[in-house]
């Protein structure tokens, strides 16, 4: 059954019910939960989405505004609101990725925040500032990016080199290879994090959490390189 | 988005766009990237090691309009200040001189972290003592 039981029944005041109550089967009022609460899962990062799928479907037939058509204005509404919290929290749980990066949301990570401390840190104190991306990635990138520029300019002259061309989708396929490394890293963290969570071991657990957010981070720029790529390759 | 005319400046006209010889020991080459958005942008100074003013700079920013205008006032910024006056330049001074947005701010972030950055390479190559600094590695502490 979904969701950790949390209040009594609006309606018949009788068993605490998550999204119906298990007495008489209305439905509750939605309350601000995350997506995990929602659907009454811990917060771990392995995730059964075939049971998840199950209880989408389940939850959605049965929140589904049709139902409520002859039921009072309050349930309809809730329906409505409960229905778009489904999907939402379904879209993002489904999605390794944003599974991913939205538990780290929930673990108040923000990199921009703390990208900005940092960097009044190194002014303070003199010391130069970590940087999230590691600097042979760095590297890569800007040298990708300035063969793509030569690329295009060379387009605009209406020439191509095909050495280059070539160069660009040997350099891609690598990129494409490290994603895929970077995917299977992912989910040993996970293994981790899960690991973490269950032995409440909360000094893990932030390790874990910045080893993700490092990771994620050298993903991101991976993927728009390759993204970039592509599209300076097409013709 | 729309961007200020200042910015739009930056973009269209980008002041100092080349590079340096990395290798020349005058040179210090800052390379910094920010991950929310994938932009990188390379940052170079020229310095005079009898004044320790920087002589020439030189960027290149593979990003937004608001990278580029804030490495190109960046650079702008820094010539003819010694490099203790250049560390003194704050992202926050780039936010106030280019009107940007909140969601931009990471952009001026980054120009400060690549003054920093290129001014420490400066310095190691010169043999300036500095405080040691955990170097950026490519995994966190296992």
């Amino acid at each position: 059954m979904p969701g950790d039981a949390t209040t009594t029944c609006w309606s018949c005041g009788d068993m605490r019910a998550a999204h119906f109550c298990s007495s008489c089967g209305k439905v509750q009022p939605p309350a601000p939960v995350d997506y995990f609460t929602f659907f009454g899962l811990p917060r771990k990062l392995n995730l059964d989405t075939a049971a998840l799928e199950v209880e989408f479907y389940e939850l959605s037939r049965r929140l589904h505004p049709d139902v409520y058509g002859r039921a009072d204005s309050k349930e309809q509404h809730w329906s409505l609101e409960k229905s778009s919290q489904l999907n939402d929290a379904y879209r993002i749980l489904k999605d390794p990725i944003r599974r991913t990066e939205y538990l780290l949301r929930l673990e108040g990570i923000e990199l921009e925040e703390q990208s900005k401390t940092a960097t009044e840190k190194a002014r303070n104190t003199g010391e130069l500032k970590k940087q999230i991306v590691p600097p042979e990635l760095l590297e890569e990138v800007f040298n990708l990016n300035m063969e793509l520029q030569e690329l295009r300019t060379q387009r605009q002259m209406g020439e191509d080199d095909p050495a280059l061309i070539e160069e660009l989708g040997r350099q891609k396929l690598e990129l494409e290879r490290k994603f895929e490394a970077l995917s299977k890293e992912l989910r040993t963290y996970w293994d981790e994090w899960d690991q973490a969570v269950e032995n409440g071991n909360d000094q893990e657990r932030r390790k874990v959490r910045d080893k993700m957010v490092d990771l994620l981070n050298r993903r991101n720029y991976i993927r728009n390189l390759v993204r970039d790529v592509n599209e300076g390759l097409e013709t | 988005m729309a961007y200020s005319d200042k910015v739009l400046d930056h973009y269209s006209n980008p002041r100092n766009v080349g590079s340096m010889d990395k290798n020349s020991r005058d040179v210090g080459t800052g390379l910094v990237g920010a991950p929310e958005c994938g932009d990188v942008m390379k940052l170079q100074i020229k310095v005079n090691p009898q004044t320790s003013v920087i002589e020439d700079a030189k960027f290149k920013t593979f990003g937004c309009g608001s990278a580029i205008a804030s490495s190109s006032l960046a650079t702008e910024w820094v010539k003819g200040k010694t490099i203790d006056e250049a560390l003194q330049i704050k992202n926050t001074e780039i936010v106030q001189e280019l009107s940007l947005p909140p969601v931009k701010i990471h952009c001026s972030v980054l120009a400060e972290d690549a003054i920093r950055a290129a001014i420490h390479d400066w310095k190691k190559k010169n043999g300036t003592t500095e405080k040691t600094a955990a170097p950026a590695e490519a995994k966190a502490s296992p």
